[in-house]
């Protein structure tokens, strides 16, 4: 019984009346203030019960399904690291050929989407499969540890691109995806930020509005990686896109036809400080000062190529787009 | 009625006749015609199937993972490279208990490169948790196709069909194609227990702790070494109502007085066959086409066996460092036995290298040798080889 | 123990089997804070909680919540100096909630519905307890009394209730009809009136004291203050407060070309106004400063910022930071004035004083110079408890000292500001009090901090104007047209959702929303009362995002070891 707000209805009775589709339950595993596990649930949320999902290897997997165990109250499959694509292309031809309309999704964080996986995703948007590919980008291999990936930005620090007297992190840009990813000239591909939770699920119900591939790369700040406290884990999404670094977009058939615009673009130094990642660029030593600068300037580069610096104050754009309201959000 | 097909249409028609919902697979010789020729089925609307043409063997075998576990019946196909490409999907479908059939037109494994047959790629996996049946000849490849989906959905195991690659798969026979409704009142239709369905959402694919993890092997073992009565029945069943059986487990061939028997696995049995008829002089011998080789038929080889003084083992793909793999399991079971033949290995028929009839009396030889033949790969023309490599 | 499934899988929300709750080194709770509206509300109103109850189109609890407080709703959205929207929060981010016309509009709507007060009228047997003066604080003590079920006789010695909001505030301000409407429902829950019941002439202190339980003084501050300049004093010397109530009660004024009322309350604004409504000249000579941005509350006028800002509009004259040094005469008739620039300043002993600039005089040329600073209380019948003081000396409660069973409030009470929600809270709580003193247990306060805007999350609010009331214009300010038009029900809506809900849960769904741990749970559909969600602490790993992301700051965090053996 919760015996809190006076309410005598059992817990377990209320959890299970809440006015929302609960596609990833309580008692998963992931740390405190995960992204991912937030991300995942908005996605299963606004998806919906009739849904089918395909999840690659990665922390998402192991936190949800230490077996005999599962949150998840979707059927759903994980197979391997790389092949969350297929299988998910699999299934779509499965239950097209058997006549079924569930939707098929697949999940992979940056290491299975940006790199081992990518060829298998490719494959998948090639060949038009109706499926919707989510990733959960948090910019390192987290589940083994922090090692860096393609999708790891400028200068951060990871346990294979450690900061020291020879380098200041990692070497090689964050790899493009969405570009690559609409290149395929696909229908629908997005980028959303877990710091704003009613465009996640404005997004995955547009991409689910269409028939054919789409992809929807949601930037999930992991605290233990990214070196900040597990409250945190909102203000530094909404920091990322609030400076550039995060350019939040959608691209239609390769087009730009959306972006969030950036009300007051804030300094990348806002949003690196407080993450651990970035520690050794706060240090005296001229170094770091380039790596802020090239950090600084490869968000303005975002600002520009996509055209984020708004006009007016707009309520979709980086400070209004997560505006509340007394009596909330309407779930469906 | 019997027709000359070529092996790889032969099998793409075996195929069609299973109805399966999802054929998912990638370009590799000499597997493209039984995927081309299903594609030509499709095309002229007398197959009705998804097919999903993927950019490597790596997607097809999770496509096809990915097609069952959402409650299709499956078929993919490869050889060679793309089955080693495949191998941590192999296991994976293994592993989570996933029913669907592959052919594997065995093919030599690079380096260096060879297209030609030999039956390293299939052997390379066999710790997959797979069933491995092996065909003689192409009726065969039609019979254990069909047979095989009944198997994989009672058993709940994948089914590897090995058909040796261009020897079968390329060749003209002439056989038999069996009607629909034969097959349909052989094969009813797929039902998966834990396909994904939105109003029962099981998790499948999760993490396993040491506590459970020794238990999952040893449930998957026991469900390969079960299936043998499956793969018996499947057998038997099928000869019932086509007449046609391909031998169960295994199959012998020769007079019962016979004390020498030769086995092997794929097409050389039907070359060792036509060589005992070439070598009436050579005596008695027996001749045992191993068809099951996951699993593997340790009853059943032994009861044959009895009585033997030589068993020889002829196998098309090798364990380097170690030898034989087939062998090396025969010798295992017999030794079992209270008079154990002694057994000799040879791997011949490497890459596509010729095996003619004469290997016969060449094999029987090793009857004379003072000891077993414990490995040796016939025909290895030591000239052609540097001398610090010989 | 488990029977290991075929493939390994696992069956729907099986997980919950996994309770992470013990994980938690910190866990979220609920935590009420003060609004800072509430707090800086004298008459005790807590604006939050009615502006969440509009803003789910609850009115009529709305307007319950608000005379819990304050039961003069229809008055203080009118004339009241909105404390509350100096404190708001919002003003800090971009224009405070316009709280006042929220007030006024629920005190409106409940005259125009007919809503009763939530009041149980008092049993026969009930305690009687005595209140003198019918004005705010009077009316607000018997109301308070009659809440709490004591019987309640309330004397005044005008034929109608209503004390200083009949005769000084002008109608402009506070149209009759509403004064009427609202004093008269007031007093139908079963107060007892006494009209023309003068204390000391009609019946005594001691009187009272013998048959009430508990009397309540509130006869505010009738008798004018002495005024000279250097001891010298125009021969035809009104008081601002004087003339106001002339006007008031008859609607005309002596006519003037020009005058300068000195002093910087509602009553020389009002009086300026009123006199300029007659077409004279008329200037307004503080030595405060006039009230806008930067300057502290008390370094500026008394008056009403709205106020001055109107005065100002219809062409009254303020001499900011200037004091009179010396009256011009002409034999007894003034002629005009020189002011001097004064600045209160802090002493070298530290004490405030007011201090002249030599070399800043100027000579202002008027007909006549009226002083509104203020007024004392009219000692008649109270004699005795004043001892020759201008004002009670009470304390927070009103308690008389040495006077047990006397509490005393309203703007007679010593340190008043003057204001009409500072004298309900006066009411009010003496009324709290009396019941104490009745039952013989203490009255406890309550004392809350407000909780400040850096405990708030403002990613989550945009910026918003806020609504504005039409005013008359200029030229149509004459008569007693009320100037000040409200607010209309959308727009009073629109405010109440600009709202940041200081310190309350503002039901926004965010905890619901933001949690990776599906451990915040909503249990009805809309509630303004905090009850909206609830923490499974079966699952709350108290990562503390919630409490970050609280856009009102009604989530904290608190050390799991405070909760050990109570979980």
């Amino acid at each position: 019984m919760s015996d809190l707000a006076g309410t005598l209805i059992p817990i377990v009775d209320l959890r299970r009346n809440q006015p929302r589709f609960r596609g990833l339950e309580a008692g998963h595993l992931a740390c405190l203030g995960c992204g991912q596990a937030l991300a995942a649930r908005l996605v299963t949320e606004a998806a919906g019960p009739d849904v089918v999902v395909a999840n690659a290897t990665g922390c998402l997997e192991v936190f949800t399904t230490a077996w005999p165990q599962s949150a998840w109250r979707v059927p759903w499959l994980h197979s391997l690291f790389e092949n969350a694509a297929a299988v998910a292309s699999g299934m779509e031809a499965a239950l097209k050929a058997q006549g079924k309309s569930a939707k098929v999704l697949a999940f992979g964080g940056d290491g299975g989407t940006f790199d081992i996986g990518f060829q298998a995703l490719s494959g998948m948007l090639e060949r038009g499969h109706n499926v919707l590919y989510v990733c959960f980008d948090n910019e390192a291999y987290m589940n083994t540890g922090v090692q860096r990936s393609s999708s790891t930005p400028h200068a951060a620090m990871t346990t294979t691109s450690p900061p020291g007297k020879a380098r200041m992190g990692k070497r090689h840009l964050k790899k493009d995806i969405i570009s690559i990813i609409a290149a395929h000239n696909i229908p629908y591909a997005a980028t959303a930020s877990v710091a704003y939770p009613s465009d996640i699920r404005k997004k995955v119900r547009r991409a689910l509005e269409i028939d054919g591939p789409a992809f929807i790369n949601i930037h999930s700040p992991c605290p233990l990686g990214w070196g900040h406290d597990g409250s945190l884990s909102i203000e530094v999404a909404r920091l990322a896109v609030e400076c550039g670094l995060f350019p939040v977009v959608e691209l239609e058939r390769g087009a730009l036809t959306g972006t969030m615009p950036l009300r007051a673009p804030r300094p990348v130094t806002d949003y690196l400080k407080p993450q651990q990642r970035f520690a050794h660029l706060f240090q005296n030593d001229p170094r770091a000062r380039e790596e802020l600068e090239h950090l600084q300037a490869l968000a303005d580069y975002n600002i520009e190529t996509y055209g984020l610096r708004g006009e007016r104050p707009d309520p979709l754009d980086s400070a209004g787009a997560d505006t509340v309201r007394r009596g909330g959000v309407r779930w469906a | 009625m019997l027709q000359a097909l070529e092996g790889s249409q032969a099998i793409a028609q075996a195929v069609a006749l299973c109805r399966p919902q999802v054929v998912a697979a990638y370009p590799i010789t000499p597997q493209t015609h039984i995927v081309e020729g299903l594609a030509r089925l499709i095309a002229d609307g007398k197959l009705q199937c998804e097919l999903v043409s993927v950019e490597s063997e790596f997607s097809a075998a999770s496509v096809a993972l990915g097609a069952v576990a959402a409650g299709s019946r499956v078929y993919t196909a490869s050889a060679s490279q793309g089955i080693l490409l495949m191998s941590e999907v192999l296991y994976n479908i293994a592993g989570l208990r996933v029913p669907l059939v592959m052919t594997c037109a065995n093919r030599a494994v690079s380096a260096p490169l060879s297209i030609w047959n030999d039956q390293q790629d299939s052997m390379a996996v066999r710790d997959a948790g797979w069933i491995q049946l092996y065909c003689a000849d192409n009726q065969e490849a039609v019979d254990t196709t069909v047979q095989a989906y009944r198997i994989a959905e009672r058993t709940e195991l994948p089914v590897m069909v090995c058909v040796d690659g261009f020897t079968l798969t390329h060749t003209l026979e002439p056989l038999e194609i069996p009607p629909q409704d034969q097959v349909d009142a052989f094969l009813p239709p797929f039902r998966f227990a834990r396909a994904l369905d939105p109003s029962y959402p099981v998790s499948s694919g999760t993490l396993v702790s040491p506590e459970y993890y020794t238990e999952a092997r040893h449930a998957h073992h026991q469900a390969l070494l079960r299936a043998k009565d499956e793969i018996v029945a499947a057998d038997s069943d099928w000869a019932v109502l086509t007449g046609r059986a391909s031998g169960g487990l295994l199959q012998v061939d020769g007079p019962d007085d016979a004390r020498v028997a030769i086995l092997t696995l794929g097409s050389v049995f039907g070359t060792l066959l036509d060589a005992r008829e070439e070598y009436p002089q050579l005596g008695p011998v027996k001749l045992i086409k191993l068809r099951a080789f996951r699993p593997f038929p340790v009853e059943a080889l032994q009861q044959v066996c009895v009585g033997l003084s030589d068993v020889i083992v002829l196998e098309r793909a090798l364990s380097p460092g170690s030898g034989g793999i087939a062998g090396a399991e025969v010798r295992a079971a017999l030794a079992e036995l209270p008079a154990a033949p002694r057994v000799h290995n040879f791997a011949a028929g490497l890459g596509g290298r010729d095996v003619p009839l004469d290997i016969y009396p060449r094999l029987l030889a090793a009857t004379q040798s003072a000891s077993p033949v414990r490995f040796a790969i016939l025909d290895v023309e030591l000239d052609k080889l540097p001398v610090e490599d010989r | 123990m488990a029977i290991y499934t075929r493939g390994g899988f696992a069956l729907p929300e099986t997980s919950l089997a996994s309770k992470t709750g013990t994980w938690r080194l910190q866990r979220p709770i609920h935590r009420h804070s003060s609004a800072p509206c509430h707090t800086a509300c004298p008459a005790g109103e807590d604006p939050q909680a009615y502006l969440a109850q509009v803003a789910e189109g609850r009115w009529r609890e709305a307007w319950e919540t608000l005379v819990a407080a304050n039961p003069l709703p229809a008055i203080t959205g009118r004339v009241c100096d909105h404390p509350c929207e100096s404190g708001c929060n919002r003003g800090q981010y971009d224009e405070a909630i316009a709280i006042h016309n929220v007030e006024r509009f629920l005190g409106d709507q409940a005259i125009r519905e007919g809503w009763a007060y939530p009041v149980t009228p008092p049993s026969v047997n009930a305690h009687r307890v005595a209140v003198v003066g019918a004005g705010p604080a009077g009316l607000s003590a018997a109301y308070h009394l009659c809440r709490l079920g004591y019987q309640v006789t309330l004397l005044d010695m005008l034929p109608e209730a209503g004390g200083t909001l009949r005769t000084a505030l002008p109608p402009y301000r506070l149209p009759r009809e509403v004064l009427a409407q609202e004093t008269q429902r007031l007093l139908a829950i079963g107060i007892e009136f006494l009209a023309h019941h003068a204390l000391g002439r009609d019946v005594s202190l001691d009187e009272l004291c013998a048959d009430y339980g508990a009397v309540f003084l509130a006869p505010g501050r009738q008798q004018g203050r002495e005024w000279s300049v250097d001891g010298r004093v125009p021969a035809d010397l009104h008081t601002g407060l004087r003339l106001l109530q002339e006007w008031v009660a008859v609607g005309t004024i002596p006519k003037v070309k020009s005058a300068a009322i000195v002093g910087g309350g509602n009553s020389a604004v009002d009086l300026a106004r009123v006199l300029r409504k007659t077409g004279a000249e008329v200037h307004v000579i503080t030595h405060d400063a006039l009230p806008k941005l930067g300057v502290p509350p008390e370094g500026a006028m008394k008056a009403i910022p709205r106020e001055v800002k109107q005065a100002q509009e219809e062409g009254v004259m303020f001499h900011e930071h200037r004091g009179i040094q010396r009256l011009l005469l002409r034999g007894e008739r003034v002629v005009g004035v020189e002011m001097v620039h004064m600045k209160k300043l802090p002493r070298p002993d530290g004490s405030i004083g007011i201090v002249p600039f030599e070399g800043t005089e100027t000579v202002l040329h008027v007909e006549q110079i009226i002083p509104a600073i203020g007024q004392v209380v009219l000692a008649a019948g109270m004699e005795r408890i004043l001892e020759g003081s201008p004002f009670f000396a009470v304390d927070l409660w009103g308690h008389v000292a040495n006077h047990p069973g006397v509490f005393a409030g309203g703007d007679a009470r010593k340190g008043s500001r003057g204001t009409v929600s500072g004298a309900v809270g006066d009411g009010r709580r003496a009324a709290l009090a009396i019941d104490g003193y009745l039952k013989g247990v203490a009255t406890v306060e309550h004392h809350t901090e407000a909780i400040p805007l850096e405990s708030l999350n403002l990613n989550y609010f945009e910026h918003e104007p806020r609504a504005e009331e039409p005013l008359l214009a200029v030229e149509q300010r004459s008569g007693d047209a009320e100037v000040a038009g409200g607010l209309v029900e959308p727009q009073v809506m629109a405010e109440s959702l600009r709202c940041f809900s200081c310190g309350m849960c503002l039901a926004c769904d965010n905890c619901w929303t933001l949690c990776p741990d599906q451990s915040v749970l909503k249990i009805k559909e809309l509630a303004s009362d905090g009850s909206h969600y609830v923490f499974d602490y079966d699952y709350c790993k108290g990562c503390g995002l919630c409490a970050r992301e609280c856009p009102s700051g009604y989530i904290v965090m608190e050390d799991e070891l405070l909760f050990a053996g109570r979980y």
